[in-house]
């Protein structure tokens, strides 16, 4: 082997520590880039493409008059690309005994040619299988909270009915919102299944994909036009639904999550780049001397430029081996439990080619570039200069700075501190932003997830009440209460009305409108944060008080304004006196007693709001297993009964996986930035060798010398620290307002997360302490002779 | 040992400094290391540069070795202007033209000695690659160390390494040997070996330029050039008392 080579392996084994931290520091570095790179890639492809082959519809029509249709001649239209029937109907199912959630059923044509929203086998490889009369296909996400499986026998509740239909096989619908966030069930069965359960008549509600469409607008204005054709063949419309365009239910999630992975990625890259480029500077820094003999006995500015640049290369090849694997597995790992909670399929078996030149190069260029600077400046180096490198540093100290040090109350010692920490201000610097940078992310991290703990604490604030029944329809409040009266826990039942409404504005005339909630106006169920205005006060001008995602729907209507509401088929010039932060779907409130005046002669309800006696949450829960109890023998139409316990749980389930993502992200800023802050220590160190040994050599013992490395690290770690924390809150302010907007259409709150604070305070003394410490004992492991013979 | 030498003064200038200065900024100030040497050394001649400590010696064999650069003045050494050469072109320079032995050996320690030889005709290529690993034996021989040669440098007694280093010197057969301190580490009897080795070297028509602050190995050198502040006070043959 040639001899240069052979000297680079050898310098490699001199220190075995020192490399091992090397590769260990790149393999983190790209272990994190990659994993990120691989779910990135996976994941960015993956929603979209199980949401796309599933042939999704654009919009959804529904009409009690479509047995006129001929679907055979609307099919032929030009911009019809396919429509069938897909019938549809909010029951309840039972999950555990006496626990029912929503169950939204379908009424398929034909399982066996589904050309349009396509459902597939529970592995999500083929067709599903057809169900026979009177069975069903549940959705699989939602076994995870129930006890049904293939095979058993479900209790459905429809209107006042329980049905007993038994399951045949579990479906993959990779077009829905995944069952266990929104906490519902997915069921499909044939069509004389569906009227049996449902007691309605099939074929009133189209699906449709259109052809050349390219937006939401598109659609809606094709959708438009045909409503019209409707019209003319005598079809009333009753509403038309267009979802989102292309686009999956919950592709917000996977945006944030994107997001999040993309700008923790680069942050860790960057940090990982400052902990390579310090830790090979470090390696170079014991060179010096040995660049300078090799110049002197005839290396040219190349030959050394190659040698080490073989070493920083051997340093990517060992790193590049084992980080791309284990991040190949983790990548793919992330990208399997963001897919478990989604509900979607990782169809991306083999990563494309060109994934893993990314990686191989990034393994192998990323060290190169790292140590390139710090390569070309040995390099560089004159004989002479490289020749009197005896690792005390001659720096051209300001007198004005030690004279601010000297008057200083402090012992000699951390002033010594103090002034050694200020040689190297350029490395300093570095440390300590990168330092900052960790601790700012890290409480940023804790800051986000405090602003959504509070956005969920005042969702379950903002509403008092207990359990909440729904009733598809409208009927008198006294058919509805006498059902409850053999109820103990139950302090009061307030009831409420509503439906959809719409509001003129802006938006084309296809939207499905806004939910309309009459309350009384001096209810003491609600108590949302007010954005602007106030809530209603019961004038008798019709005011109304709209949430922020209506408010966002209707492009911010000033408050103060007027409104034209069209209440079934009513309209109502009303007053915006408000708008609330709710997280909740587009919502307008207004009083009960105005709504029943314009829409509701016979003060009809639809939803009743219990409150307990006794608000303990097993007690809570026993009061809504009494009240299924009480339905079960009823009439009544349930679209739901929920706790409001369950409403906040929903929310966070939404949340969840954001929550453990962004503590997860800012865990590796943070470990990444310490381990750049032991490196730049480690270095202080190595390069003070010498002078390590002059003290020792002059009385100092080691105890006094540990003190000294370890007081200096944490004075970087102290200002790392301080800075970090200061800059946390104008992050936490911007991450606040960004994280809230990109996942919840509203700018969440800022807060100070106390425990975050706290546990930041103590991991980020605790890593700064380790980081200074472990190097200070490999200081004082060098003995007097050996430290005052560095070369 | 004393080697017979032909009278130096019938030979053509082999190393030539006109008026040589060397300035050094420092906190303190600036500071002339070098003030205005102005000698010449013939091919084959054995030359010490002596002087106390701060003397200017190492300053002066750096700007000989093109370690370092004048701030005024003129070297040049075998008709090159070494002062006008940039570090890439002075580093193939020196391999070709000068051997260095230091004070300290400076042995690369992760390298055996026979490893440490080669590794300098590597970088220079002016020993063709089938023989080299023939030359650096023979050196090694040469110096005494052939039954050493796959042993690393810290095996290695001070007088062996320095022995070692001499052999890395001449592993591209320079025609100018210089040597800072090469004896400033070892014993009496290990001194005497390696300065007739450096004897052993003029013999064979090098130029051997030994830095060294020990006045009374007049005899040895072919001549004896005296420096003190950072100028020439002396400049006198070997022989003469």
């Amino acid at each position: 082997m040639n001899t240069k080579f052979k000297k680079v392996i050898g310098d490699l084994r001199i220190n075995p520590g020192r490399i091992i931290l090397v590769i260990f520091a790149l393999v983190i570095g790209l272990w994190g880039v990659g994993s990120i790179l691989v779910s990135y890639t996976i994941l960015s492809h993956d929603l979209n493409e199980n949401f796309i082959r599933t042939n999704p519809l654009d919009a959804a029509i529904t009409s009690k008059d479509f047995s006129r249709l001929d679907l055979a001649a609307l099919r032929s239209r030009p911009e019809i690309e396919k429509a069938e029937f897909r019938d549809f109907s909010s029951l309840r199912i039972e999950t555990h005994p006496d626990e029912w959630i929503p169950l939204w059923l379908f009424g398929v044509e034909d399982f066996a040619n589904l050309n349009l929203a396509r459902i597939f086998d529970q592995k999500g490889d083929g067709g599903p299988v057809t169900p026979a009369d009177g069975a069903m296909l549940l959705e699989r996400d939602g076994l995870k909270f129930s006890d049904l499986k293939a095979g058993s026998r479900a209790r459905i509740r429809a209107g006042g009915r329980i049905v007993d239909v038994p399951v045949a096989g579990i479906s993959f619908d990779s077009a829905q919102a995944p069952g266990t966030q929104d906490h519902l069930i997915y069921g499909y069965v044939n069509k004389k299944t569906y009227s049996e359960i449902t007691g309605e008549a099939a074929n009133q509600r189209l699906i449709i994909r259109f052809k050349n469409v390219e937006s939401r607008q598109d659609v809606e204005i094709v959708a438009d036009n045909l409503r019209e054709y409707f019209k003319s063949l005598g079809i009333a419309v009753d509403a038309v639904k267009v979802p989102k365009f292309n686009s999956h239910p919950h592709q917000w999630q996977l945006n944030t999550l994107l997001f999040l992975e993309g700008s923790v990625g680069f942050l860790a890259f960057l940090m990982g780049a400052v902990l390579v480029s310090q830790l090979i500077a470090a390696i170079l820094a014991k060179q010096i001397r040995q660049i300078g003999i090799l110049k002197a006995i005839g290396a040219s500015r190349s030959n050394i430029f190659q040698m080490y640049l073989v070493m920083v290369l051997a340093f990517g090849v060992v790193s590049g081996a084992i980080a791309i694997p284990l991040a190949t597995m983790s990548g793919y790992a992330y990208a399997y439990f963001v897919a478990n909670i989604i509900n979607f399929e990782i169809l991306t078996v083999s990563l494309p080619v060109h994934l893993y030149f990314y990686l191989i190069g990034a393994g192998l260029l990323l060290p190169i570039l790292l140590s390139l600077p710090t390569i070309l400046k040995g390099t560089r180096m004159s004989v002479r200069d490289a020749l009197s490198d005896y690792g005390i540093r001659q720096q051209d100290t300001s007198s004005n700075r030690s004279d601010i040090i000297n008057r200083l109350p402090i012992p000699g010692n951390l002033a010594l501190a103090f002034r050694n920490t200020l040689r190297r201000k350029k490395r300093l610097a570095v440390t300590v932003v990168t330092m900052a940078l960790g601790v700012a992310i890290f409480s940023t991290g804790f800051n986000v997830q405090q602003s959504l703990k509070d956005l969920l604490f005042d969702v379950n604030n903002s509403m008092k009440h207990d359990v909440q029944v729904v009733l598809i329809n409208q009927i008198p409040k006294e058919q509805v209460e006498k059902y409850f009266s053999g109820i103990d826990n139950i302090s009061r039942i307030e009831t409420w009305n509503g439906g959809r409404g719409g509001m003129q504005s802006n938006i084309v005339s296809t939207d499905d409108g806004v939910g309309i909630i009459a309350l009384p106006y001096n209810t003491d169920l609600v108590a949302f944060r007010s954005v602007e205005g106030r809530w209603l006060d019961g004038s008798t001008e019709p005011e109304i008080v709209m949430n922020q995602e209506a408010a966002a729907l209707y492009d911010h209507p000033v408050v103060g304004g007027y409104q034209l509401l069209s209440i079934r088929g009513k309209q109502l010039k009303a007053k915006l006196v408000g708008i609330v932060d709710e997280f909740e779907k587009p919502k307008i409130y207004m009083d009960k007693d105005m709504y029943d005046g314009i829409a509701n002669p016979n003060h009809y309800i639809n939803s009743l709001m219990f409150v307990a006696k006794d608000k303990s949450f097993d007690k809570v829960m026993a009061l809504k297993r009494d009240v299924e109890k009480a339905i079960a023998p009823s009439d009544l139409q349930i679209l739901y009964v929920m706790m409001q316990a369950e409403r906040v749980k929903i929310i966070y389930d939404h949340l969840y996986i954001v929550l453990v993502t962004i503590i997860f992200f800012a865990m590796l800023v943070l470990v990444v930035s310490a381990m750049g802050m032991a490196s730049a220590t480690s270095i202080n160190i190595m390069e003070r060798t010498r002078e390590i040994g002059v003290l020792r050599a002059i009385g100092a013992t080691p105890k006094m010398i540990y003190r000294l490395f370890v007081t200096e690290g944490m004075i970087v770690s102290v200002a790392g620290i301080l800075l970090g924390l200061l800059l946390s809150w104008p992050l936490s302010i911007v991450a606040a307002k960004f994280f809230g907007n990109l996942m919840l259409d509203i700018a969440l709150r800022p807060a100070f997360n106390h425990i975050g604070f706290a546990i930041t305070l103590i991991a980020t003394v605790v890593f700064g302490w380790l980081a200074s410490r472990i190097p200070a004992r490999g200081a004082i492991r060098v003995s007097t002779r050996e430290a005052l013979s560095y070369e | 040992m004393k080697v017979e030498n032909s009278d130096m003064s019938n030979r053509p200038d082999f190393i030539q400094l006109r008026n040589v200065s060397k300035r050094f900024a420092s906190a303190a100030g600036r500071f002339d290391a070098l003030k205005d040497i102005d000698f010449s050394i013939s091919q084959g001649e054995h030359v010490a540069i002596v002087g106390k400590s701060g003397s200017g010696k190492s300053t002066l064999l750096n700007m000989l070795t093109g370690i370092d650069h004048p701030s005024r003045g003129t070297v040049t050494v075998n008709g090159t202007e070494v002062h006008t050469l940039n570090e890439s072109r002075l580093a193939t320079w020196r391999g070709q033209n000068i051997g260095i032995v230091f004070q300290f050996f400076q042995l690369i320690p992760t390298l055996t000695i026979l490893e440490n030889v080669l590794l300098a005709m590597d970088f220079v290529y002016a020993i063709p690659k089938h023989e080299r690993k023939q030359r650096a034996m023979a050196l090694l021989k040469q110096v005494g160390l052939d039954q050493h040669v796959n042993k690393l440098p810290t095996a290695l007694s001070g007088g062996e390494q320095q022995r070692a280093a001499l052999a890395r010197a001449l592993a591209n057969d320079p025609p100018i040997v210089v040597a800072d301190e090469p004896t400033g580490n070892l014993d009496s009897k290990t001194t005497e070996i390696i300065m007739n080795l450096f004897a052993q070297l003029v013999g064979a028509g090098k130029t051997v330029i030994i830095v060294t602050h020990e006045k009374n190995s007049g005899p040895v050198y072919d001549r004896i050039i005296t420096l003190k502040d950072g100028m020439v006070i002396g400049d006198r043959r070997g022989d003469e008392s």
